[in-house]
């Protein structure tokens, strides 16, 4: 009855440890594009305070390729956007990983209890 | 009590190893504004050069050929500068454009490093905290308990209802864990008070907050000035503030003087205490925990100066009972002259009433009786005579114009020239000298009555100080005034008809 309980135990606990390995997966990922979207605003003020005097470059690979402000303008911007939806989507991701690594802990929790009770029992017993 | 022991144990680790997660905050948060400003360096340096750089048209330089070898060369197009925009952006730019870029990245670094500084301040303060934590869990902090038994407090007035008994107020995280640590570690310590509901709690607060204006109103009465007064308020604050961090229940039971255990207001010790006289008695160690000093009010009174405006001091105790002597006493006289219109003091307008100042022979009433007159007549204080009079002079001239107001717009009965009653009441006190005669003290109210044709009433400033009387007064005054405004026009226009 222990052991069984306590297989039980383990298991849990290595659902529960996987579950905390995506979370901080999530949790880094999300940072990444928090650095990109500073990044990126960046650029794009910096865009703002040139004209189109000035030339602006892209570098694809090893070339650096010659692009209109306006579209760098654009490009950027939507590229902003494009990371801002990407971090909600992890929000989202990361509330829901929350939620289920909850309820593990709870079954871990009254695991654990269980397997203190039936030990508590056994050593009785014996 | 086993769990307790284990807690207690336990609790002091916990302490410490808070600590240490704290001070890695702050070191980290050390090593990021040690980078960011090694960063600002660079782009400083970086914006010198390009302030130089378009000078000459081309630089004879030595330019660097692989890892290992330099060789001579030019630089041109020294106006052309290709700027990293980020995420792979390049754009090609004057250098002036170039500083502009730079300035702007600025800008950011330092946002940044104002940041940093702001956390690196924040743990710095919480590393602060848990190191108290741990000085108090170890009982060798030179923390002391002062624990002082009340019997029989009776509050007067209204026990302040508080709108939301339940609501706590918001405090961190962290700081709320060691609050519980805290607790804990009391609680393992074996107070006499055992365990303490919400409510009781709740119920307790209020009792001490009550205490503290009862205490506040006592003071702002007798007009304590300066020193005690702040004392109370910072004191009243202090204990406002302890109050709001409602979650620390364990402070509350004994007496308002209880030390701060989180360290944040260890400052309360070092204001003065209130009352003469304190007694400490034996220090004790308690079980395992801090050491206890036991503390009682003795009835010692305190004498307090007060002036009631008319270069008099009385001197008051604090204690109830002396207190009521006291304004028995007052009332009958200690005043020269002051013998009273049967007066005692039980509602704040009698106490309006006996702060008066004589201006001119006539008594005025003092826009506020918490402000003494001057330095001479505050507690405590020497009085001087010539800083007397010159205190005399500046107040009087500055505060003629603001009384007309304060009278005119307070009675409701017509005024004529304020100076009109001057003239008539004997014995003047002039106002550019100190005074060093006889003073024949006027009582302000008998003064009312003969003096109806005279426009205001004693205190114009107190519409409803003895209502019965000022309203027959002021319909008997009004016509009285009115025949006489009446008359001096009607003179007026006389005198214009006739010649």
């Amino acid at each position: 009855m222990a052991e069984a309980i306590q297989k039980k135990l383990q298991l849990e606990l290595e659902k529960y440890q996987q579950m905390q390995k995506d979370v901080s997966k999530s949790m880094s990922a999300r940072q990444k594009l928090e650095a990109q979207v500073t990044e990126n605003n960046i650029v794009k003020e910096e865009l703002d305070l040139l004209d189109t005097q000035n030339t602006v470059y892209k570098l694809i690979g090893p070339v650096l390729v010659k692009q209109d402000l306006e579209e760098a303008k654009a490009t950027v911007a939507k590229r902003l956007e494009y990371i801002n939806g990407e971090i909600q989507r992890y929000e989202m991701l990361l509330k829901d990983m929350e939620k289920k690594s909850e309820q593990h802990r709870e079954v871990l929790s009254s695991l654990q209890q269980e397997y203190q009770r039936a030990q508590g029992r056994a050593v009785g017993k014996v | 009590m086993a769990e307790r022991n284990k807690r207690n144990v336990e609790a002091p680790q916990g302490v410490g190893r808070l600590r240490v997660e704290h001070e890695k905050v702050v070191k980290g948060c050390e090593d990021q504004i040690q980078h960011w400003k090694n960063v600002k360096g660079d782009y400083e340096v970086l914006e010198d050069r390009l302030k130089t750089l378009p000078d000459k048209v081309s630089y004879d330089i030595m330019v660097p050929f692989g890892p290992l070898a330099f060789m001579p060369g030019k630089l041109v197009h020294t106006n052309e500068i290709t700027v990293l925009l980020g995420d792979n952006w390049f754009a090609k730019c004057s250098a002036k454009q170039a500083q502009m870029l730079v300035e702007h990245r600025k800008k950011h670094v330092q946002s940044a490093l104002d940041d940093l500084h702001k956390t690196k301040k924040n743990f710095e303060a919480r590393v602060g905290f848990t190191e108290d934590l741990e000085k108090l869990s170890d009982g060798k902090g030179g923390y002391v308990d002062i624990r002082e038994e009340l019997e029989g407090v009776v509050c007067k007035g209204k026990r302040r209802v508080s709108l939301k008994p339940h609501s706590k107020p918001k405090t961190e995280a962290i700081v709320k864990m060691e609050e519980e640590e805290e607790e804990e570690m009391l609680n393992a310590e074996g107070s006499k008070r055992g365990v303490l509901s919400e409510e009781e709690l709740w119920a307790r607060l209020d009792e001490l907050e009550a205490q503290e204006q009862q205490e506040e109103e006592l003071d702002r009465r007798f007009d304590s000035a300066d020193t005690n007064g702040n004392d109370d308020t910072t004191s009243s604050s202090s204990e406002e503030e302890k109050d709001e961090e409602g979650d620390r229940p364990a402070e509350r039971s004994k007496g308002g003087t209880t030390m701060p255990l989180n360290g944040s207001q260890v400052d309360r010790t070092a204001l003065p205490p209130r009352d003469g006289g304190k007694e400490e008695q034996e220090d004790d160690e308690e079980d395992d925990g801090l050491p206890t000093i036991h503390f009682s009010h003795t009835v010692e009174p305190k004498k307090v100066r007060i002036n009631t405006g008319k270069n008099t001091t009385l001197k008051f105790s604090e204690m109830k009972e002396q207190k009521q002597q006291a304004k028995r006493k007052k009332n009958n006289g200690t005043s020269n002259g002051h013998s009273h219109h049967g007066l005692h003091i039980t509602s704040p307008t009698d106490i309006y009433r006996l702060f008066v100042d004589v201006k001119n022979g006539e008594p005025v009433p003092r826009k506020s009786i918490l402000k003494s007159r001057s330095r001479e007549n505050s507690v405590c204080s020497d009085t001087s005579e010539s800083s007397a009079a010159d205190f005399e002079e500046r107040r009087t001239l500055g505060r003629s114009p603001s009384h007309d107001d304060n009278t005119y717009s307070d009675t409701g009965s017509a005024i004529t020239e304020e100076d009109a009653p001057t003239g008539e009441l004997p014995v003047p006190t002039s106002r550019f000298q100190a005074f060093s005669g006889t003073v024949v003290e006027k009582e302000p109210i008998p003064l009312s009555v003969p003096q109806l044709t005279i426009a205001p009433p004693a205190l114009p400033t107190i519409p409803e100080r003895k209502l019965e009387e000022v309203v027959p007064e002021a319909p008997q005054e009004a016509p009285q005034e009115a025949p006489k405004r009446v008359s001096k026009f009607k003179a007026a226009r006389l005198q214009h008809k006739g010649p």
